[in-house]
């Protein structure tokens, strides 16, 4: 199991027991199990009413290929245990139909099983396959799925190209997400990205309405 | 008292709608997948319909403190079209499984076609597969028919009757579904279906047991608070409190929790019984 996967697996084992080896059974990708697309959506459709939303907690952190590190206690157990089968179940597939199987999952999925997958997006092998998912889900106005993507996740920081990582930012302070919540915001920062911002602030000021304190993060030098 | 409009096409109304809903006491919601006014010629078309009721319309309604779930089906007016009831077909098993959904529906008859019969039994093994309740549709012309038919078709199939929901009764056809074991669902309209003091009228005649009222409410002539309106009136003609609860709330929760996904609470897990009228599937 790679080290994402076995992290994810003992955070659900920590707050429901043995639900992870329950889980990977019934989606076929245990150890011993012949990989069945069919019976894993059924699993992964299923594992919100096993699991419940509530945060999973706990202070376990997950890592990427690039080295940067982030905490999961904010994800539902649903969204640990959709994000569990996601890596198991690509790990079971050849490379080439890697993104045309997760696409489908993503087309087809209800709200939090898109967050779920937006959630371990990262963890992908190659994850830069993946924008165009990442992509739609900015797009979206479903605000969970947009903070799934946006916020405590760093695959935008590490993948978007800049056009899309303002809009992206934009969009967070248009929704009131908090931009302490976009990992590696700072790295990503730009002279593009200030103007927009400050932009937004005087359009605000001319509406006779509220700056947002958090622009002040894109346009202080 | 908590209300539930256990149908109601959200997809074709405002947050204004969800506003006033919420504001008059409605805290669930079903929205059964159907015909959308005009005909769809593409399956991607129902992907789309299908992903909007179990991701964009739960959002809508959480902002208004309303849980949504939903039924997902090819509706009995596009089981005659063939440019998408194939393939419709071929997509629910991938959306059935799914968390929200709490029955296979809309099925059942709008001109009792051949081909309706056939997607009609088809969608109950569907059910019967995915563990699922049925809501089934009876049609707006030649009613009674109609529902004879599917109240015969839901026999032949020995489809569990307390595991369907026969919508859309009037004063001709609810006796005919109390006679059997099905639940008996009753969508009061401004102009069509059924009233607001019709309603109360049935109530007083043949009790609460297995009724269920709703709005229906959808791109139409319609209203989403017909619900809370049907109570006042059931309250003026001094029905009893506990009565008026059993049809607006434990009725349409104990049928749809007979699905196992029927969360009302707010940790997201499905209640496991509703006075003892469901097991956990799943």
């Amino acid at each position: 199991m790679s080290d994402a996967a076995a992290t994810l697996a003992a955070a659900l084992d920590a707050v429901a027991a043995d639900t992870a080896p329950a889980l990977l059974r019934g989606a076929s990708v245990d150890a011993t199990a012949r990989f069945d697309p069919t019976a894993f959506e059924m699993t992964f459709g299923a594992a919100g009413r096993r699991l419940g939303t509530a945060a999973v907690g706990g202070d376990a952190m997950l890592a990427d290929g690039a080295g940067h590190q982030w905490s999961f206690a904010g994800w539902g157990r649903d969204e640990v245990g959709r994000g569990l089968l996601v890596l198991r179940g690509i790990a079971r597939l050849p490379d080439d139909e890697h993104v045309g199987w997760l696409d489908g999952l993503h087309r087809a999925g209800g709200m939090r099983e898109r967050q779920a997958i937006l959630r371990v997006l990262a963890l992908l092998p190659h994850p830069e396959r993946f924008l165009a998912i990442a992509l739609d889900a900015c797009r979206t106005s479903t605000q969970p799925v947009f903070e799934a993507i946006a916020c405590e996740n760093p695959y935008p920081a590490a993948h978007f190209p800049e056009p899309s990582f303002n809009q992206m930012v934009l969009k967070a302070v248009f929704t009131g997400v908090a931009l302490a919540r976009i990992l590696d915001l700072d790295r990503r920062r730009t002279p593009e990205l200030a103007r927009m911002a400050g932009d937004y602030a005087a359009e605000r000021r001319a509406a006779g309405r509220s700056v947002p304190a958090d622009l002040a993060r894109l346009t202080d030098p | 008292m908590k209300l539930f409009d256990p149908h109601i096409h959200m997809s074709s109304r405002t947050t204004a709608d969800y506003e006033a809903m919420a504001a008059a006491g409605i805290a669930a919601i079903v929205e059964p997948a159907f015909w959308l006014g005009q005909p769809r010629t593409h399956v991607g078309t129902f992907e789309d319909y299908f992903a909007s009721l179990l991701g964009w319309e739960p959002f809508r309604a959480s902002q208004f403190g309303i849980r949504h779930f939903c039924t997902l089906a090819l509706n009995p007016k596009e089981a005659n079209d063939e440019r998408v009831a194939d393939g419709v077909l071929a997509l629910l098993p991938r959306y059935l499984g799914k968390d929200g959904v709490v029955a296979v529906g809309e099925i059942g008859y709008d001109e009792q076609t051949p081909a309706e019969d056939r997607r009609f039994a088809e969608q109950l093994e569907l059910a019967r597969r995915f563990d699922l309740p049925a809501l089934v549709h009876t049609p707006h012309r030649d009613k009674k028919r109609g529902t004879e038919r599917s109240l015969a078709l839901v026999r032949e199939a020995r489809f569990p009757e307390e595991r369907v929901l026969i919508d859309h009764n009037n004063e001709e056809t609810l006796p005919l579904v109390l006679a059997t074991g099905c639940f008996a669902g009753h969508s009061i309209y401004p102009n069509s279906k059924m009233d607001e003091p019709r309603m109360a009228a049935l109530v007083r005649r043949y009790g609460v047991e297995r009724i269920i009222i709703n709005s229906a409410a959808d791109w139409g002539v319609s209203d989403p608070l017909k619900v809370p309106k049907t109570v006042a009136v059931m309250r003026e003609q001094g029905i009893a409190e506990t009565d008026i609860e059993t049809v607006v709330w434990r009725n349409p929760v104990a049928f749809f929790a007979q699905s196992g996904r029927l969360a009302l609470d707010d940790a997201g897990t499905a209640a496991d019984s509703f006075e003892g009228n469901s097991v956990r599937r799943g």
